[in-house]
C-alpha cells in the first residue's frame, strides 16, 4: 500500500493497544467459557464498572491510579465471585439460563449506571504523560504502558495455569470436569476462581481503556462484541487461541479502517470468522 | 457386503486406527472387540459416517461410501444403535419406531404439513401398524404409547433396536448393546439378535469391549489393539491366542 | 385442554388486538400496539428457532435486513410496499440460506456467538455505508403503504396510523398463523426428533444440517418482515447503538420468549406482551425500565424456567403433590 511509513508504523502500534485491550477481555470470556461452560454476557459492564472503579477511587479519592487499578480488581474479582455463587451456580442449563441472566445484570448494570454516574462522558488520569519517539513517530506513553501491562496479566495468567497446583487444576477441570471431580478438584471453586480471574482482568482493561478512551456507562458493548468474536476465531476455549484472536482482531481494527475504509472495517471481522470456520469448524487453536 | 480397506483415521497427533482391513460377509454376525480406547468406535463411526477417515476406502454393496454422510448411508442400508443417543425421548416408544420408519413412509408435501387430512391419516394408520409389528417383535407391543424416556433400560435398548429395524436396514450396527444390562435382558437381546439374521437376514456387526459376552454370538470377530488389527477368526479360536490375551491383561494392568 | 391452549392464545390476541385498535384512539397508543404487534411476530419467528435448541442472539440482524431492503426498494427502485414487503421477507431468508452451513456447524453457545456477531456486524454495514443506507442520519420519509382499492371495503388509505396499525395485525396474524401450522406439521417432529438426538435421527436418514438451515431460513424470513413493517411505520431508520437495531433490541426479543416459555408456542405472545405492557406501564420512570425487565428475567429462569406459560402446569403438578399428601 501506497501509505508512508510512519503511517504503518502508527497504525501498527495502535492496532496492537487495542489488541492489548481486546486480549484482556478474550482471556476473561475464554476462562469462564472453558472452565463454566456458559457465555457470561455482562462480562462487558463488569468492564464498564471496573472503569468507573478506578474514576471515583483516583480522581474523587486522589488514590495513585496504579493502586486504583488494583483495588479496582480486586473489587471486581469479588463481584464476579458473588456473580457466580447466586446466579450462575443456579442454573439448570449451561447454555440458555447464564445468557438470560447475564443479559438481565447487562440491563441492570448499564441502567443503573446512567442513573448511579450519569451519562457524561468522564475520563481516568493517564497511566503515563508524554510521548516517545519510535522510527520516527511519537507514541504516546500511555498506549505503550496499556499495552506492557496486558502483556505482564496475559503471562501471569499463563504461569499461573502452568506452574501453580491451582492453575493445573483449573486447566483439568477445563478439559475433562468429571475426571478432574474424580480427582478432588471441586469444580465449584474453580467455577468461583475462573469468575474472579476474567472479571478482574476484565477490570483492568476497562480502566485502561478508560485513561486511553473514555467512559460512559454503555462502554462495555463494544470490547464484548469483540471479545465474542475472538472466542470464535481464537477456538472456542482456547487460551492462547484468545491471546492470538486478540492482537489479530485489535490489528484488523488498527489497519483495515485506514486502508480500506470503515465498510470494508465493518465486515472484515464476520467474513474471517466465517472463512475460518468454513475450512476449521473447531476454530484456529481448537480441537477436533 | 461391507468392504474396508486399509482404513486409518489421525486425529491431530494421535493415530487412532492404522491400516485396517475388514470384510464382512452377508448374513454374518460380526464381532468388533478391543479393550478400551482401541479405536473400536472411531471405526464404527467411519462405517456409520459419522467421521471421514484419513486413508482408506469403505465398501458397502460394490459402491465407496468412504465420503457419504450418516444420513445418506441410512438410505443405502445401513442403520446404527446407539451407546448413548438410543432413542428419541420426548415421544413415545410408537412414535420413536414410525421415526425410524419415516425413511421408507413416502411423505409428500401433503402429508408433511397436512397430517390431518384423510390421507395422511389413512397412511399413519399403515405406518401404526408396521410400527405395532416391530413393537412386538422387541417385546415391547404391551409399551407402545408409553414415553420413550419413562421405560427401563433394557426396553429403551430393545426400543433402540427396534428403530434401527424400522428403517428396513441390511445392515445393522450394535455399539456395546449389552451393556449395563441384567441376565434376563442380555439373554433376550442375544436372541433378538440371532433371530434378525436367521428370519429378516440382516448382517449385524456388534462392538463390543467384553470379548466374553460375545463368544455365543458371533460368527466371526475381528480384534483390535491401539488401532491395529491383532486377530482375526472364529471367537472361540482367538480367545485362545496369547497376543489377544495379552492386550486385554495390559489394558487391564493399565487401568489398574 | 392443554393442547388447545396454543389456539385459544392465538384467537384471544387476534380478537382483543383488533378490539384494542378501535379503543386506542389516539396515535401514541396506536404506535405502542403496532411495536406490540411487530415484536410478537419477531419473538415467535426467534422460538421457531429455539425448538432446534439453538439460541440466536441476532435475531434483529434479519430485521435489519428486511427494513432496509424493504425501504431502499421502495423507495430506489419505485417497487410497490406490497411487493417490496415479501421480497424483502425473502432476501432475509437467502441470506439466512447462505450463512447457514458455515453457522449451524457449530452448536449452542457457539451459534450464539455468531448471530450475535452477525447483528452486530450488520448494524456496522448499515452505519458505514452511506451512499446506501444514509449512514449514521439513516434513511427518513420512507413512504408508507399508501392508498389501495379493496373489495367490499372500498378505498382504504394505509398511511393512517390506525389503519397501518390493522395492516401490521394482519400481516403478523398470518405470519403467527403460518408459524403454528409449520409447528404442527410433520416437519416439526423431524425437527423435535433432531433435538433429541440428532446422531440417531442422521443414522434413521433425516439430513440434520439441512433441516436446522431450513428452520434458521423460516425463521429469518419471518423477521425479515417484522423489520419491512417496523420501516413503513417508524417512515425513517437509523442503526445508532441504542436503536431498534442495536444488540439490545435481541436481548430484549430472547427476554420475551424465555419469560414467556420456549416450550409452547404462545409463550413468545405471552412473554412479549406481557413485558410490553409492564414496560410501557413504567413509562414515567423511563431510566428504570430496563432495571425491571432485568430483574424480571433473572427471577423467571431462577424460578420458573418454563416461563408465564409454563404456570398451568406448575399449578397441577402442585394440586397433585398436595393430593398426595
Amino acid at each position: 500500500m501506497a501509505l508512508p511509513f510512519q503511517v504503518w508504523v502508527q497504525i501498527i502500534i495502535n492496532g496492537l493497544s487495542l489488541g492489548g485491550l481486546y486480549v484482556l477481555i478474550a482471556l476473561g470470556l475464554t476462562l469462564i467459557l472453558s472452565i463454566m461452560g456458559i457465555l457470561q454476557l455482562a462480562h462487558g459492564e463488569v468492564y464498564m464498572l471496573g472503569a468507573y472503579a478506578v474514576y471515583y477511587l483516583a480522581v474523587k479519592m486522589g488514590i495513585n491510579v496504579y493502586a486504583a487499578i488494583l483495588f479496582s480488581m480486586f473489587l471486581m474479582a469479588g463481584f464476579g465471585m458473588l456473580m457466580e455463587r447466586f446466579l450462575f451456580r443456579r442454573c439448570e442449563d449451561k447454555v440458555l439460563s447464564p445468557i438470560i441472566i447475564s443479559t438481565g445484570l447487562t440491563l441492570i448494570l448499564q441502567a443503573g449506571a446512567v442513573i448511579v454516574f450519569g451519562l457524561y462522558e468522564r475520563s481516568i488520569p493517564r497511566l503515563s504523560e508524554g510521548s516517545f519517539e519510535l522510527m520516527g513517530v511519537f507514541v504516546p506513553k500511555d498506549r505503550m504502558v496499556a499495552m506492557v501491562i496486558s502483556a505482564c496479566m496475559a503471562y501471569m495468567l499463563y504461569l499461573f495455569l502452568k506452574r501453580t497446583k491451582l492453575g493445573l487444576g483449573m486447566v483439568a477441570s477445563a478439559q475433562n470436569p468429571q475426571a478432574a471431580q474424580l480427582k478432588g478438584i471441586d469444580p465449584h471453586k474453580m467455577s468461583l476462581l475462573a469468575m474472579a480471574i476474567g472479571s478482574g482482568f476484565a477490570a483492568a482493561g476497562g480502566a485502561m481503556a478508560g485513561s486511553i478512551l473514555m467512559l460512559t456507562p454503555f462502554m462495555g458493548t463494544l470490547p464484548l462484541v469483540k471479545g465474542l468474536a475472538i472466542i470464535v476465531l481464537g477456538g472456542m476455549g482456547s487460551l492462547s487461541g484468545a491471546v492470538f484472536g486478540g492482537i489479530l482482531i485489535g490489528l484488523i481494527d488498527g489497519i483495515v479502517p485506514v486502508l480500506f475504509g470503515p465498510l470494508t472495517a465493518s465486515l472484515a471481522p464476520l467474513v474471517i470468522v466465517i472463512i475460518i470456520l468454513l475450512i476449521r469448524p473447531q476454530g484456529l487453536f481448537g480441537h477436533e | 457386503m461391507l468392504k474396508i480397506k486399509n482404513l486409518s483415521k489421525r486425529f491431530g497427533g494421535i493415530q487412532a486406527v492404522t491400516e485396517l482391513d475388514i470384510d464382512i460377509k452377508e448374513r454374518q454376525i460380526f464381532g468388533l472387540i478391543g479393550p478400551n480406547g482401541a479405536g473400536k468406535s472411531t471405526t464404527l463411526n467411519m462405517i456409520d459416517g459419522s467421521l471421514f477417515p484419513t486413508t482408506g476406502t469403505i465398501i458397502f454393496k460394490e459402491e465407496n461410501i468412504t465420503h457419504q454422510r450418516p444420513c445418506s448411508r441410512a438410505g443405502k442400508g445401513i442403520a446404527r444403535v446407539f451407546q448413548k443417543d438410543v432413542l428419541f425421548s420426548s415421544f413415545s416408544a410408537r412414535e420413536n419406531i414410525k421415526l425410524g420408519l419415516h425413511l421408507h413412509s413416502n411423505l409428500g408435501l401433503k402429508e408433511i404439513f397436512f397430517p390431518w387430512s384423510a390421507i395422511s391419516k389413512k397412511k399413519d394408520r399403515i405406518l401404526d401398524e408396521k410400527a405395532m409389528e416391530i413393537l412386538k417383535f422387541v417385546r415391547l407391543g404391551e409399551k407402545a404409547d408409553e414415553m420413550a424416556i419413562n421405560l427401563p433400560h433394557g426396553n429403551q435398548r430393545a426400543l433402540g433396536l427396534g428403530i434401527a429395524m424400522a428403517t428396513g436396514c441390511d445392515m445393522l450396527l450394535l455399539d456395546e448393546p449389552l451393556t449395563g444390562m441384567n441376565a434376563q435382558e442380555t439373554d433376550q437381546m442375544m436372541e433378538m439378535i440371532t433371530t434378525l439374521r436367521d428370519e429378516k437376514n440382516l448382517t449385524i456387526v456388534i462392538v463390543e469391549h467384553n470379548i466374553k459376552a460375545v463368544l455365543g454370538l458371533c460368527d466371526q470377530v475381528v480384534v483390535l489393539d491401539f488401532g491395529k488389527k491383532i486377530a482375526q477368526g472364529d471367537p472361540d479360536m482367538v480367545v485362545e491366542m496369547p497376543n489377544v490375551i495379552e492386550a486385554w491383561l495390559g489394558a487391564e494392568q493399565d487401568a489398574v | 385442554m392443554n393442547k388447545k391452549t396454543n389456539t385459544m392464545i392465538i384467537l384471544l390476541f387476534t380478537l382483543v388486538s383488533f378490539l384494542a385498535g378501535r379503543w386506542a384512539g389516539n396515535d401514541y397508543l396506536l404506535s405502542v400496539l403496532i411495536l406490540i404487534a411487530i415484536n410478537v411476530l419477531m419473538a415467535c419467528s426467534l422460538r421457531t428457532i429455539f425448538i432446534l435448541e439453538q439460541i440466536s442472539l441476532g435475531h434483529v440482524g434479519f430485521a435489519l435486513i428486511g427494513a432496509y431492503s424493504s425501504a431502499l426498494m421502495v423507495m430506489k427502485l419505485n417497487i410497490s410496499f406490497w411487493l417490496a414487503l415479501p421480497l424483502s421477507g425473502s432476501i432475509c431468508a437467502l441470506t439466512a440460506l447462505l450463512l447457514g452451513y458455515p453457522f449451524l456447524r457449530l452448536k449452542g453457545i457457539y451459534f450464539a456467538i455468531l448471530t450475535f456477531m452477525l447483528a452486530e456486524s450488520l448494524r456496522l454495514i448499515a452505519y458505514n455505508w452511506r451512499s446506501l443506507t444514509g449512514g449514521q442520519f439513516g434513511l427518513t420519509d420512507i413512504p408508507g403503504p399508501g392508498t389501495i382499492g379493496l373489495p367490499f371495503l372500498g378505498t382504504i388509505d394505509f398511511d393512517t396510523m390506525e389503519n397501518y396499525y390493522y395492516l401490521t395485525l394482519m400481516v403478523v396474524i398470518l405470519s403467527i398463523l403460518v408459524l403454528f401450522f409449520i409447528e404442527k406439521s410433520h416437519l416439526n417432529v423431524k425437527w423435535r426428533a433432531i433435538k433429541d438426538a440428532e446422531s440417531l435421527a442422521q443414522s434413521v436418514g433425516m439430513n440434520a444440517i439441512l433441516h436446522r438451515i431450513m428452520n434458521f431460513v423460516i425463521a429469518s424470513f419471518f423477521a425479515g418482515i417484522g423489520g419491512a413493517l417496523f420501516a413503513h411505520y417508524q417512515k425513517g431508520l437509523s442503526v445508532e447503538v441504542t436503536s431498534r437495531f442495536g444488540i439490545m433490541a435481541s436481548i430484549y426479543l430472547l427476554v420475551y420468549v424465555v419469560i414467556g416459555g420456549k416450550e409452547k408456542f404462545s409463550g413468545p405472545i405471552v412473554g412479549t406482551i406481557v413485558l410490553m405492557m409492564i414496560s410501557e406501564f413504567a413509562r414515567s420512570f423511563e431510566e428504570y425500565r430496563p432495571i425491571i425487565i432485568g430483574f424480571i428475567a433473572i427471577i423467571v429462569v431462577l424460578f420458573l424456567p418454563e416461563g408465564v406459560t409454563g404456570i398451568p402446569e406448575r399449578l397441577t403438578r402442585l394440586k397433585q403433590q398436595l393430593k398426595k399428601g
